[in-house]
């Protein structure tokens, strides 16, 4: 209902500025659009699209007007003689002065938000990340109970430069080759986090577009 | 990092003494936005950042000299800070004026000879060198020409001095 109000408020005012036009009592340059446009944006929905739309496109259509009345103003002034003969009135400093009132823009600029100080962060989180991480080995203490688990008897690291050792001379090799053989999953399973750490260390490398493992 | 934090630095950074903000190319290029549509994009991101800075009495503005983007206080808040520079000093204004009139209609380059001539003075020499130190002007090697600077761009609404000139010549019949 509020918003049938607003539409017949916004028709009622497009017809009154197309009055006024006519008569000569405003020019579209004077006029400010951006509340009609706010206006209509505010009131649409669903059920009213139909009669929005129109609306729209005769706000739209003022917008063309007025830009159009800009253009002539503009491309009336668009030479020299036009200004040498209002600077040939001889106005004085101050009549020029204030032609640039209100003109003035007052300049934003903020350094501190710099994208460098952005970079640089993500650049150092990145190192901080990169870091790798050291794998300690389980000390087993003996409580005298009967556990599930077992502590390996190797440590990772150490087990893992074993299967690095182990694969060095195949290399460069592809990657199913080094679990040739393997039919166990678990054994395939531990050779495959061995490779995916070796990888993270740097001491292998892979190339994805040949599925090959070289070092 | 998002589009409009990078889009703020963009359109808020200095470069040098005369140029601020970015072109369009520099900011489509900063954010990876290419395609058709590139331009439709990069107008949603500036009405966005707009709707956000509004409150902060800022908003998005173009240098026709140089064609960047940057952010400049709202008029009322401007006229509140007092951004006119030539406050108390009509003359200078007032030689700014012939020299925009001369270089505007000649990409950005002017005779100082056609600025006397509009100016109707003999010497307008030390008003030029006064405006070459706030940085609008750059007074060439021959010293027979002078060339805008992007500065007078950014501080000044061109296109609204340029209205209401001609609203005063319509006004003088």
């Amino acid at each position: 209902m509020i918003e049938d109000n607003i539409l017949e408020e916004l028709n009622r005012k497009i017809k009154d500025i197309h009055d006024d036009i006519l008569e000569g009592k405003i020019s579209l340059l004077d006029l400010e659009l951006v509340p009609m446009f706010n206006q209509i944006k505010d009131s649409l929905n669903i059920d009213n699209l139909d009669k929005h739309s129109l609306i729209y496109k005769n706000t739209c259509e003022l917008l063309n007007q007025k830009f159009d009345e800009l253009k002539k103003l503009l491309s009336s002034l668009d030479t020299q003689e036009k200004f040498a003969k209002y600077l040939n009135t001889n106005p004085t400093d101050v009549e020029i002065y204030e032609l640039f009132d209100g003109c003035w823009n007052k300049i934003f600029t903020l350094e501190t938000l710099s994208i460098n100080f952005l970079e640089i962060s993500k650049e150092k989180l990145s190192k901080l990340i990169k870091k790798s991480y050291s794998i300690e080995h389980l000390q087993k203490k003996d409580e005298g109970g009967v556990f599930i688990l077992e502590v390996p008897k190797l440590k990772f690291s150490e087990k893992m430069t074993e299967f690095f050792n182990s694969i060095q001379s195949k290399l460069p090799c592809s990657f199913d080759e080094i679990f040739e053989g393997d039919s166990d999953q678990i054994k395939i399973f531990e050779k495959f986090v061995y490779l995916l750490h070796l990888l993270q260390l740097g001491k292998i490398k892979y190339q994805k577009e040949t599925n090959t493992l070289y070092k | 990092m998002n589009a409009i934090s990078i889009l703020m630095h963009f359109l808020s950074n200095k470069y040098g003494s005369y140029q601020i903000g970015a072109p369009e190319k520099e900011i489509l290029q900063a954010l990876k936005i290419t395609g058709k549509n590139k331009a439709y994009y990069f107008q949603n991101l500036l009405i966005n950042l707009s709707k956000y800075i509004e409150p902060l009495g800022l908003e998005v503005r173009y240098n026709p000299i140089d064609s960047h983007w940057f952010l400049s206080f709202d008029s009322e808040l401007s006229d509140i800070i007092n951004a006119n520079p030539f406050e108390g000093k009509p003359r200078l204004a007032a030689t700014l004026f012939s020299v925009l009139v001369c270089c505007l209609q000649n990409s950005g380059i002017g005779n100082i000879q056609d600025i006397k001539k509009l100016r109707n003075k003999k010497n307008v020499i030390e008003d030029l060198k006064e405006l070459e130190k706030l940085g609008y002007i750059e007074i060439l090697k021959d010293s027979s020409q002078i060339e805008l600077t992007p500065l007078i761009g950014y501080q000044l609404n061109i296109e609204q001095l340029f209205i209401r000139m001609a609203l005063k010549l319509k006004n003088l019949g």
